[in-house]
């Protein structure tokens, strides 16, 4: 299965099935803007919009920090720890320390990009499975953050922080959806472009096999935490923007079920070897839409949560059948 | 064979039996409390709910799946059994059995909806889990249900000495499950299944009619620590579940299971949660500082688990 | 519900509270407006559960095209951010919010402030900077600080104390723990602060950890004050089953089991909120300032907060076994005064 997969990835037919997925994945998405704009006129308002693009930028960013662990068949249960204690590095160098607006935004990215080496280091040198070292490191991090900042947030940040988050272009874009979508470019050159991403997914693919054809398999794990870190801080960083504020409360369990939707629903493989770049962003899509568009909607208060699993159960099912209806239809075809 | 299985078994969960003696050790001479008839009292109950959560996790593990909605089916089926009671008046004795039914019923459904359309279960329970919460804050408006029959609360809170009246479930539902897992047919298709899935088809087993039961199995098993918890909170609270993912989890891994499926140990998910519940009680009796309560329990998960795997690399059964 | 709202609004005062609202009206039309008011809870609570019947009521009362009671999910920032943006797309013209997180939703009332659409922090108050017009709600430093003073004096002035508290990364908490410590210090010693225990917000955590406290160290707590809702129940509870009435305990809100453990003894008492009255009051200002016929009055009497200079008081008592029948009408005579007194002391009016 695993195997696979891989080979599809790299051989053309194989590309074309997976952007065809990803294509199905869309179109679902695309209806669901048509139904909704057309019961509910408040959906494409610039203010919805605006507030759908801000969402999607951080989920979108969320997801890709699970995703790059997803490649490599693990698991990272500690991105929302170590976006919050990113966030709160970002806010005391800030307003504790004084430092200008660029450094502390290195810092805190820098502190994420360590954490989530910590992460790989303590998977890769101990061989416990990454799910259970990230599960106990989630609860470290988040416990260190909170014995050195007591849980006081940091509200008295520069003001150009907050102007950045509410910044509209063009009257409905949010600049932080271009900083997701760069960031898609990049990991999308990185896996398919690059020596090093290739041997991120060989290695989750099957590390034995990649092992003994020379990928350093260990190293590739510790690099991709790290950038799970980076990407944790990444997301941070944008919530930070967002409320104008370092808050303790952000990030945490709550990134749990986002990171894991995006790439999942767009087609990454829990077991490895696989990513699906554009699908995380489609996928975050397809969430960020549901729920906006059923809050626009205003399904009774209480019954929302029940319609959200009842959508996003059609929507995952209508891209199965599509996808077995399209693999009927090419296998007799040949 | 039975003694190499054994042995595995030993070297399991070894390492979590060193752990809860040296932890209880140091609790016994740090705090005085410790020890006492109450205190006892205290973490036996606790203990309770969390095994059934831990269980319910572990069977789809078993199988090689994954039951996110394990809280949210749990939420639903605690307020259900709630609402029966209150509102419609339902006897405990019918009210028990009917709860336990729709939890079965909508484990059946997760594992119905993964079958049949052979969408990875992680995310089928993922959106059910969704739809559980949702139906239950629908019904319940985030309002809790408080008139739980007498009985029920009393079992919940009263006890023999030290032994709560609660423990009492557990016990039967953990002798179940290990009778169920190592001697039944069933039981023992269900490992072989999450151990090799082709090999077992080979073999004639099927391997959605297992998986399916597995869910179902997960679903009852939630539906009792429900109930379970419903009794001991004394009031059908909908937020019931809302913190029982990362534990259902942290139970069956730190005892030994593998998330590939086809290898789950009861004991070992038993003792698991023995040290988790020791250590959220140490917390407390040894008055740590609130802030250092998230990182301490970090810090000893991982020494747990670390402990256990020192051992089986040094044992050699790696 | 919303159908009907038209209808509604023609209709005539009924009860005692909009004879208040009509007594203002010496312009009578100008109360029926076209605002349609959001109250919003931080997520789903019990505590909120009186908004709706509060909402319902000022829709009637005050001749207010909508007012609605709208439930963010679940208790998330990010999920109550987007409900607010969602409901401001479609037209809602003010907002009454209990921020979930104190510091989180500014930047929210701040682009509400930008697309000129007003809103109020009710029942608990956004941090300054704020763009929140006015916060009325309970003070929770001070009401802490009452239920601490409060216990001292049931256990006679001296004696350990352990503070139950909720969320560790709630700015709220950081507060009632000030308020706690503080009243403590008051004492020089004769009271002290055994311990601080946390995170007791969610039910089956609280009940772990309030029961484990109690077994570690019952005879040494002389009180124990909850300052939040779920750990003040769950301790109703425990000391109920302890049957242990020498540990005073005073609590927070007045959910069915606490009041039932004060009327047995169990509790000493608990400190009174005003829910309903918090989003009566608000729904008819935030109509008034929304309305552009009202502004917030700079230069007014605020109460200064730590978290706010612009505070109002919605009531803050003690229930205890004496007033536990009658606490309620003096919670509806406080809200019909702070209605009644609004216009003149918080607001300009043309």
């Amino acid at each position: 299965m695993t195997d696979e997969t891989i080979i599809k990835e790299r051989s053309r037919p194989g590309f074309i099935a997976g952007a065809s997925a990803q294509i199905g994945l869309l179109a679902i998405v695309a209806v669901l803007w048509l139904v909704f704009s057309t019961l509910a006129p408040g959906f494409t308002s610039p203010i919805n919009l605006f507030g759908i693009g801000r969402s999607l930028a951080v989920d979108i960013v969320i997801g890709f920090s699970q995703m790059v662990v997803l490649a490599t068949g693990g698991m990272n249960l500690a991105v929302g720890s170590i976006g919050v204690c990113a966030v709160m590095a970002t806010g005391f160098l800030l307003q504790d320390a004084g430092m200008p607006v660029p450094i502390a935004l290195a810092g805190g990215l820098l502190l994420g990009a360590a954490l989530g080496w910590l992460n790989g280091f303590a998977i890769v040198k101990t061989g416990v499975n990454a799910f259970i070292i990230t599960l106990a490191s989630a609860s470290l991090f988040l416990g260190a953050m909170l014995i050195l900042t007591k849980a006081v947030p940091y509200n008295a940040l520069p003001p150009e922080i907050g102007q950045f988050g509410r910044m509209r272009i063009g009257g409905y874009v949010s600049p932080l959806l271009f900083i997701a979508i760069a960031i898609g470019v990049a990991l999308f050159i990185l896996y398919r472009h690059t020596l090093l991403g290739r041997q991120i997914l060989a290695a989750g693919a099957n590390p034995r096999a990649a092992e003994m054809s020379g990928v350093p398999v260990g190293r590739v794990i510790i690099i991709s935490h790290t950038l799970s870190g980076l990407l944790a801080a990444t997301a941070g960083m944008m919530l930070v923007a967002r409320l104008g504020a370092a808050m303790p409360s952000v990030g945490g369990e709550d990134w749990l079920l986002p990171s894991f939707l995006g790439p999942v629903l767009g087609g990454t493989l829990l077991a490895g070897g696989s990513v699906a770049v554009i699908g995380t962003m489609i996928g975050a899509a397809l969430v960020t839409t549901i729920r906006s568009g059923l809050l626009v909607l205003q399904v009774g208060n209480f019954w929302l949560q029940l319609f959200l699993g009842l959508i996003l159960l059609a929507a995952v099912m209508a891209d199965r059948y599509r996808g077995i209806f399209l693999e009927r239809r090419s296998m007799g075809r040949k | 064979m039975n003694a190499l299985l054994r042995r595995l078994l030993l070297v399991e969960w070894s390492g979590i039996l060193a752990a809860i003696i040296l932890g209880s050790a140091l609790l016994a001479w740090l705090s005085p409390a410790f020890l006492t008839e109450f205190n006892i009292y205290v973490m036996l109950r606790s203990f309770c709910v969390a095994l059934l959560i831990g269980f319910a996790q572990m069977v789809t593990l078993a199988v090689g799946q994954m039951n996110i909605s394990v809280g949210a089916l749990g939420g639903l089926v605690a307020v259900l059994a709630g609402g029966m009671m209150e509102k419609m008046g339902v006897p405990l004795a019918v009210a028990i059995p009917v709860a336990i039914a729709i939890g079965a019923f909508c484990g059946l459904l997760n594992g119905i909806l993964t079958e049949r359309t052979g969408i990875n279960g992680f995310i089928i329970t993922l959106a059910t889990a969704s739809a559980f919460t949702g139906i239950n804050l629908g019904i319940t408006q985030s309002i809790p249900f408080y008139d739980m029959p007498p009985a029920l609360v009393a079992f919940g809170s009263d006890r023999f000495f030290a032994f709560p009246y609660l423990l009492i479930a557990p016990i039967i539902v953990t002798i179940l499950l290990g009778i169920f897992l190592s001697r039944t047919i069933p039981g023992r298709q269900l490992l072989a299944v999450g151990g090799n899935p082709h090999a077992a088809e080979l073999s004639g087993i099927s391997r959605g009619r297992i998986t399916v039961l597995a869910h179902t199995l997960s679903g009852a098993l939630a539906a009792t620590a429900a109930i379970l918890a419903v009794a001991q909170l004394g009031s059908a609270q909908p937020t019931i579940g809302s913190d029982w993912l990362l534990l259902s989890f942290a139970a069956p891994i730190i005892g030994g299971a593998a998330l590939t499926g086809g290898h789950v140990s009861v004991l070992g998910t038993t003792l698991a949660v023995i040290l988790i519940a020791l250590i959220e009680n140490g917390m407390v009796l040894a008055k740590v500082d609130p802030y250092w309560v998230q990182f301490v329990l970090g810090a000893l998960i991982l020494a747990a688990v670390w402990l256990n795997r020192w051992r089986a690399v040094t044992t050699g059964t790696d | 519900m919303r159908l009907s709202s038209d209808k509604i609004r023609g209709f005539a005062a009924s009860s005692i509270l909009a004879g208040f609202a009509a007594s203002f009206g010496a312009m009578g039309i100008a109360q029926a407006s076209d605002n349609k008011i959001a109250l919003i809870p931080g997520g789903p609570h019990p505590y909120f559960a009186p908004w709706e019947q509060a909402a319902a009521d000022a829709q009637k009362d005050f001749g207010i095209a909508a007012v609605d009671f709208k439930v963010p999910q679940e208790w998330k920032l990010n999920l109550q951010t987007e409900l607010v943006e969602s409901l401001a797309a479609q037209g809602y013209t003010a907002f009454g919010i209990f921020p979930g997180d104190a510091v989180g939703i500014n930047s929210t009332l701040t682009e509400l402030k930008d697309s000129s659409i007003p809103s109020a922090a009710l029942a608990g108050c956004a941090q300054d900077p704020t763009d929140a017009a006015f916060c009325l709600g309970t003070d929770v430093y001070n009401s802490a600080y009452i239920g601490t003073k409060e216990l001292i004096k049931a256990m006679g002035g001296k004696g350990a104390i352990v503070h139950l508290a909720g969320l560790l990364v709630d700015p709220n908490t950081t507060l009632r723990v000030k308020a706690v410590e503080t009243a403590v210090a008051e004492t020089n010693g004769e009271v002290t602060l055994l311990q601080t225990v946390a995170d007791t917000d969610a039910q089956e955590a609280a009940d772990q950890k309030i029961n484990a406290l109690l077994a570690a160290q019952k005879d040494e707590i002389g009180g124990m004050i909850a300052t939040g809702y779920i750990p003040s129940v769950v301790a109703s509870k425990s000391l109920r089953t302890l049957g242990d009435k020498r540990i005073k305990f005073i609590g927070i809100d007045d959910d069915q089991i606490v009041l039932e453990a004060i009327k047995d003894g169990f509790v000493s008492g608990t400190m009174a909120q005003n829910p309903y009255g918090q989003g009566y009051i608000g729904a008819y200002v935030l109509d008034l300032i929304a309305s552009g016929s009202c502004t917030v009055k700079e230069d007014a009497v605020w109460i200064e907060t730590p978290q706010t200079k612009r505070f109002i008081d919605s009531g803050t008592l003690v229930i205890n076994a004496d007033n536990l029948s009658t606490y309620k009408d003096d919670l509806k005579k406080v809200t019909t005064d702070i209605q009644s007194n609004f216009k003149d002391k918080y607001l300009n009016c043309q």
